[in-house]
């Protein structure tokens, strides 16, 4: 299937864990990709890396400037990247604040900012990664779950704002995948081991998710099949999120 | 191209006509068997399509389409439930056999439907349910109470299975499309004094600045029905053109 044949995509993010997936499937269906990280990368091609920190607004204006000269203009938006800090608000520091919030939040916006020019002659796609933890929260993940939060209300925006000229966006909201943040949360547990058999449990699908499991609705959302679908937070979660927390089986 | 659903054997309700029809069209030419099943006695379907008559409001009925499906088809993956019907009233209008007919058709028929094909995705290791919900489910359009609320429901309905049936690999998500060009739809202009000046208002409220066509549903329903959405489950899966992604719009 070459559903994105010809699509040029800029998607931040994709060296490794769920923008990985999204990079290899678009690549795999026929799209031209550009991806940006903030270290140096294994071998992505025939995407195109450059190396970014998307919390200085320099990075993105040159990142932006570049998917265009690689590819001759932007198709399709991805806002993949994003980190997690796995904090209380009572111990959440400013440092840390700025730390995320400029990758989560600042960074999506002016990513979005400086494409839909672009886009907006030709039309075009964007889709953000939000999170089950915008509606849901994750324990101790308080300015991350927040953060999310703000995605999924621009996503809604930029549809409403932007859809005469062509451009779509909806936001896609994870539950549990196989990530190395994923990791991160489960070491939180006592028992992570543990944690991760109860997490299965709780999940309808009776596995975690898979980054190939997210990378199959975005590059989805992507192509004309999606041409109705705009201002969505689609969630892939298994099942996790359907069903109460107080599971009696579970004690 | 390779087929999407290539080999998969499923049953869309409400088949005939409209969005259902033109999923079983799209799932036929995506490599499925199809059955399309719907009310009338006769309906000319799409190539490919077995028509079945059934009234998915009587539990006898749907239990012996479901067996004829199993008979036909050799077994099921996917079941569609777009049976649906709408009474454009409110609640002091509707009448108690309105109410029924409603619920009937539109909750009880997906329980039904569900309930019944349930165990045949079992025998087949694993399936896909998608209901029909609607963006009614979540606001209100006016003079459309019993509808709302049976799509409401029909929600529910939905999560409650996905929590049930997933540790049998049973997957199952609703629908929920906001105005889209079907009789329904052209049964909504037709109330209008001025059609035209209606349509053109239609348009202009949705962000995408148009509605939707049953193939935008029907895209929705293959790629839910298929095995790229083997981790999306439990979902209400809002369909609209971003039309309730905005708050009501003041005129100034």
């Amino acid at each position: 299937m070459a559903g994105l044949s010809g699509k040029r995509a800029l998607i931040t993010g994709g060296g490794r864990g769920i923008g990985r997936a999204i990079v290899d499937r678009f690549l795999a269906d026929g799209a031209q990709v550009v991806t940006c990280g903030r270290g140096a990368p294994d071998d992505l091609a025939p995407a195109v890396f450059v190396t970014a920190d998307l919390t200085r607004q320099q990075d993105i204006d040159t990142l932006a400037r570049r998917a265009v000269a690689e590819m001759g203009g932007i198709d399709i938006l991805v806002n993949n990247a994003g980190v997690q800090i796995e904090k209380t608000v009572a111990d959440t520091t400013d440092a840390d604040w700025d730390f995320l919030m400029g990758v989560n939040v600042a960074a999506v916006f002016r990513l979005c900012r400086a494409v839909l020019p672009i886009m907006s002659g030709s039309g075009g796609a964007i889709v953000n990664l939000g999170s089950i933890s915008a509606d849901h929260a994750d324990p101790e993940m308080a300015i991350y779950n927040a953060s999310k939060g703000f995605v999924h209300g621009l996503t809604r925006s930029i549809a409403v704002d932007h859809g005469a000229q062509g451009i779509r966006c909806n936001a896609v909201c994870p539950g549990w995948i196989m990530t190395e943040m994923a990791d991160a949360g489960f070491d939180l547990a006592q028992d992570p081991a543990a944690a991760r058999r109860d997490a299965v449990a709780r999940t309808p699908a009776g596995r975690l998710g898979r980054p190939e499991d997210v990378a199959n609705l975005i590059a989805w959302l992507c192509g004309d099949e999606a041409a109705f679908v705009t201002g969505q937070c689609y969630t892939v979660d298994g099942g996790l999120t359907v069903a109460t927390p107080l599971r009696p089986t579970l004690f | 191209m390779t087929k999407r659903i290539e080999g998969k054997r499923a049953v869309v309700t409400g088949g005939a006509g409209g969005i259902g029809r033109a999923i079983a069209a799209r799932f036929a030419a995506e490599g499925a068997s199809v059955i399309a099943a719907d009310l009338p006695q006769d309906a000319q379907v799409p190539d490919g399509v077995t028509y079945y008559q059934v009234d998915v409001t009587r539990d006898a009925a749907v239990r012996a389409a479901m067996a004829r499906a199993e008979e036909i088809l050799g077994g099921l993956d996917v079941l569609v439930t777009c049976a649906g019907i709408e009474i454009e009233k409110t609640i002091e209008e509707t009448s108690e056999e309105e109410w029924d007919r409603v619920m009937n058709v539109n909750l009880k028929g997906t329980f039904l439907a569900c309930k019944h094909a349930v165990p045949l995705m079992r025998a087949a290791g694993g399936g896909s349910i998608v209901t029909f919900g609607s963006y009614d489910g979540f606001i209100a359009d006016p003079n459309l109470a019993a509808y709302c609320a049976s799509k409401g429901g029909v929600h529910a309905l939905t999560r409650a299975m996905a929590c049930d049936y997933g540790p049998e690999g049973i997957r199952c998500n609703a629908i929920c499309p906001g105005y889209i060009e079907t009789p329904m739809l052209q049964s909504f202009f037709g109330h209008a004094g001025d059609i035209d000046k209606l349509q053109d208002e239609v348009r202009r409220v949705h962000p995408v600045r148009r509605w939707g066509q049953p193939e935008d549903v029907a895209n929705l329903a293959l790629w839910l029905a298929s095995d790229e959405a083997g981790y999306a489950s439990g979902q209400l899966w809002v369909l609209d053109g971003g039309l309730s992604a905005q708050v009501q719009q003041m005129r100034l």
